[in-house]
């Protein structure tokens, strides 16, 4: 075969596959293209299935954090009254949990819910300010509605799976999968290391980022609005509908943190706070009337450092410097 | 390959090459918050009249919405509206469920993350690694 009928042939196969539409079922992931998004291009299956071979399959804990995409059964050996699953994953990504196949009593008194968010100690995350839904919403009973809508989608990147099973045999299967988020707003950080940019495009809500460790902060760039407006006053950000506060705490709601510092003018260039609560969030508060940026990186506070702040603080409230 | 030749197969490709609306649809009406419309939404399915129905039936009464198509009232509008405040009771029932939580300290849940990552990315290795094999053959 010669070179330009070749070359022809090609983009004849890319415009009938485009044409088709089934060119929307390759999904290019991190730059790779497998195997499996080549072949099908021939065929309707659908990238995101992976094949049979490739689904992560194991069994659930009563307590347990599950970070990666798969298959996840929990067969109950004796009555369970208490259990939690955790769901986390990239700060870009959002958690979908399908069921796949139940087998419980809900009218013995088994339950499994979803929640959309965190509950540690009666604190939610996202609080009840930051989060688009109320918070009956955010629970999802498997009882009530999962037969009917057996996908479940949170609204961040963390999801939490409540469950009770009374009889042992009782067993159910759910599959957890990571869709892209792309304008990520209330992310709890998998690491006490990293950086990230978020971005709030011409939306009113409230965004948190939280890192439950003891951390430096360092925010390397602040855009809040389009123009700085330098009459401005200088009394804090009180009365600013678009601002960045620093907050610190030992809970998981944002709304119980301390604040530990605030902007509300946009600068570039480094500003750096060590805050040394169990959770240090960075919150972002934007009215809609512009698309507002922060940029910042954030490392873990060594045991000294730590000590070295209690040694030089009264106060009781978590440290800062 | 000639202008004309190419210009009729071309011409015979876009006209074969069809997507159907269907494939276009969201993949589940899931994505639809509220409960309520979801479920009107499922029992109205595509006949438009009967969506019609209730909409102005879940807006105006059942009887005030017979009366603005002019239709004879019969019985099956009122029980879809039964069911309607079926599902406006168990609302109010999830609204009194006490909020569920776990007593975790962080120290704890901090291990726990880390575990989940460390089983993320050894099998991601994994399955880079399969995909590897599986290009290089």
């Amino acid at each position: 075969m010669s070179g330009t009928s070749r070359a022809q042939l090609c983009f004849l196969l890319l415009s009938v596959t485009a044409l088709r539409g089934h060119a929307r079922f390759l999904d290019i992931q991190d730059n790779e293209i497998s195997p499996e998004g080549l072949l099908s291009l021939l065929s309707s299956e659908l990238k995101r299935e992976l094949p049979e071979e490739f689904v992560y399959r194991r069994a659930l804990r009563c307590l347990d954090m599950v970070a990666i995409e798969g298959q996840f059964t929990f067969t109950a050996e004796r009555p369970q009254l208490n259990c939690a699953v955790f769901f986390i994953g990239e700060p870009s990504d959002i958690i979908s949990i399908e069921y796949d196949s139940v087998n419980i009593d809900c009218r013995g008194g088994d339950f499994i819910k979803v929640f959309d968010g965190w509950v540690m100690k009666g604190e939610k995350f996202p609080s009840t300010q930051d989060h688009p839904l109320p918070l009956y919403k955010r629970y999802s009973d498997y009882c009530e509605t999962g037969v009917t809508r057996p996908i479940v989608r949170s609204s961040q990147n963390v999801a939490m799976l409540f469950f009770r099973l009374h009889q042992s045999g009782s067993s159910f299967t759910v599959t957890f999968r990571k869709l892209i988020n792309p304008f990520p707003c209330n992310v709890v950080s998998q690491t006490p290391e990293g950086s990230f940019t978020m971005i709030i495009p011409q939306q009113h809500r409230n965004c948190s980022f939280s890192i439950i460790y003891p951390v430096e902060i360092q925010i390397g760039e602040l855009s809040l609005g389009q123009h700085n407006d330098l009459k401005r006053s200088i009394l804090g950000c009180a009365g600013s509908g678009d601002f960045v506060e620093l907050l610190g705490g030992n809970g998981m709601d944002t709304s119980k943190m301390y604040p530990m510092a605030d902007l509300c003018y946009s600068f570039n260039g480094p500003a750096q706070m060590k805050v040394g609560c169990d959770n240090t969030v960075i919150r972002m508060v934007s009215s809609g009337k512009f698309v507002n940026r922060v940029s910042f990186q954030y490392r873990l506070l060594g045991h000294q450092e730590l000590q070295q702040m209690k040694g030089n603080s009264v106060e009781d409230v978590c440290l800062r410097a | 390959m000639k202008p004309v030749p190419l210009v009729l197969l071309i011409t015979s490709v876009l006209l074969t090459t069809h997507v159907p609306l269907s494939t276009c649809r969201p993949r589940d009406l899931n994505l639809i918050n509220n409960q309520l419309d979801d479920v009107l939404l499922n029992r109205a399915g595509d006949d438009a009249m009967s969506y019609l129905l209730l909409y102005l039936q879940r807006n105006l009464g059942a009887q005030k919405a017979a009366d603005v198509l002019h239709l004879p009232h019969f019985s099956t509008p009122q029980l879809r509206s039964d069911n309607s405040l079926e599902e406006l009771t168990e609302f109010s029932k999830r609204n009194d469920d006490p909020p569920i939580s776990i007593d975790l300290t962080f120290h704890l849940l901090r291990n726990m993350i880390e575990m989940a990552r460390i089983e993320n990315q050894r099998e991601q290795a994994e399955l880079n690694r399969k995909y590897l094999d599986e290009v290089g053959k």
